[in-house]
């Protein structure tokens, strides 16, 4: 199955369609998002199975609140990632801190796996036109704290384990990074 | 959690979108977002600031059990052509009702005039703004149809409403019957309305938030915030 970013209005057709009981519009859209949200899935949900398991309540979701996407307000494929991402994110609730991660995985990004660590993620979008140019704008520290926040769903709590600064620290420097991220962005600059 | 300061509700937005708001806090962050539009507000705007993020994850492929345990949920019966949204399903009830009472009225009822029949539209929750609810008056020959808002709602400058009547399940897309008024009664033209409307061409009526003019694409595109099946 081919990956091109499918078209946002395409996107939306399908959604309004899916609002109003179209089951082949909605496997269209099935087809053209399941592996991008499966991706942002499997980031943050690690196990293999429970992530398969919550792209299905993801779906569901969408085909049962699609009426409550408005093309004016939201572009379709940030409507069915945030979806998706507080799928994930919620399923990390019964665990309040996950095992720290060995040691070696402290710098360079060394995961177990041969996927991007959330560092590399970053540095990809950093050559995105403006969301990079304002990311380059934060200190290392406080890019990477974004970055295991994001990608990863990293609490509070593990991201100062895995970056080794007090909780208060880190908790600090995501409110100013996101802070800061915000005027940039807002002011255009 | 207080929102009422504008920087609080801010940062509780950004860290909600970025992840790291958490377990009770989450929830009852997401709790207040259903009852305040202006968190949802803040929220989507993180979310257009934030979730373009996403898009340097590499795309994965699911395994096809995925989008078979989907249809598994969706629609346990496994009959491929049916599609069942809660809607859909009311309104096929209704749709069925309706057969029967056509059938009913048409043998009991062939001289006597027809009395008006009543929908009432009911807010679907599909946005936080639309409260209340509609009533439909259509004559009972089907050929005028007066529809009005309980209580007027209040529209951004920019959106319109607009009604719809919905086929049985299978017999085709919605049809716009036009654009209501938010603050008072509409009286809809003769001529926009199906023939067919009293006699199955409508399971149910429906509203949509639409750009000035009406949905530019002949079907819905923003939410349906209002729906009511048809009941004789």
């Amino acid at each position: 199955m081919p990956h091109a970013a499918p078209s946002p209005e395409d996107l939306a057709h399908w959604l309004a369609r899916t609002a109003l009981g179209d089951r082949a519009a909605f496997e269209r859209l099935y087809e053209a998002t399941c592996s991008r949200l499966f991706a942002v899935v499997l980031r943050i949900q690690r196990d293999r199975g429970l992530a398969e398991e919550l792209l299905q309540e993801v779906y569901v979701t969408v085909w049962h609140s699609a009426g409550g996407f408005d093309a004016a307000r939201s572009q379709p494929l940030t409507w069915l990632t945030a979806i998706a991402r507080n799928r994930a994110i919620d399923s990390l609730r019964r665990a309040a801190v996950r095992p720290p991660s060995p040691a070696e995985e402290l710098d360079a990004d060394a995961l177990p796996d041969d996927r991007p660590g959330p560092a590399e993620l970053l540095q990809r979008a950093l050559d995105r036109r403006l969301l990079g140019l304002c990311l380059e704008q934060l200190a290392p520290p406080q890019r990477q704290s974004i970055a295991l926040a994001f990608y990863d769903g990293l609490s509070h709590a593990e991201i100062a384990l895995h970056l080794r600064e007090p909780l208060g620290t880190v908790k600090a420097w995501l409110r100013r990074s996101l802070q800061a991220l915000r005027s940039c962005l807002d002011g255009g600059a | 959690m207080d929102l009422r300061r504008p920087d609080r509700l801010e940062a509780l937005a950004a860290e909600y979108v970025a992840g790291t708001l958490r377990g009770g806090a989450r929830r009852r962050f997401e709790a207040l977002r259903r009852q305040m539009p202006e968190i949802d507000a803040a929220v989507r705007r993180w979310e257009q600031r934030l979730l373009p993020l996403a898009e340097a994850v590499p795309p994965e492929e699911p395994p096809l059990r995925v989008w078979r345990g989907i249809e598994r949920r969706l629609w346990p019966a496994a009959a491929p052509a049916a599609p069942a949204s809660r809607w859909l399903r009311a309104w096929q009830a209704a749709a069925g009702v309706l057969g029967v009472a056509v059938l009913a009225l048409a043998v009991l009822l062939v001289q006597a005039p027809a009395p008006p029949v009543i929908v009432v539209l009911q807010g679907t929750g599909a946005a936080a703004d639309f409260s209340g609810g509609f009533v439909a008056g259509i004559g009972g020959d089907g050929r005028s149809l007066v529809a009005r808002p309980l209580q007027p709602v209040a529209m951004p400058t920019d959106r319109v409403l607009e009604l719809w009547a919905v086929p049985p399940e299978g017999s085709g897309p919605p049809r716009s019957l036009g654009l209501l008024r938010a603050d008072g009664p509409t009286v809809l033209s003769r001529d926009r309305l199906p023939a067919t409307l009293l006699q199955g061409g409508a399971a149910a009526l429906a509203v949509s938030v639409e750009p000035p003019g009406g949905s530019p694409t002949g079907t819905p595109t923003g939410p349906v915030v209002y729906a009511g099946a048809l009941r004789l």
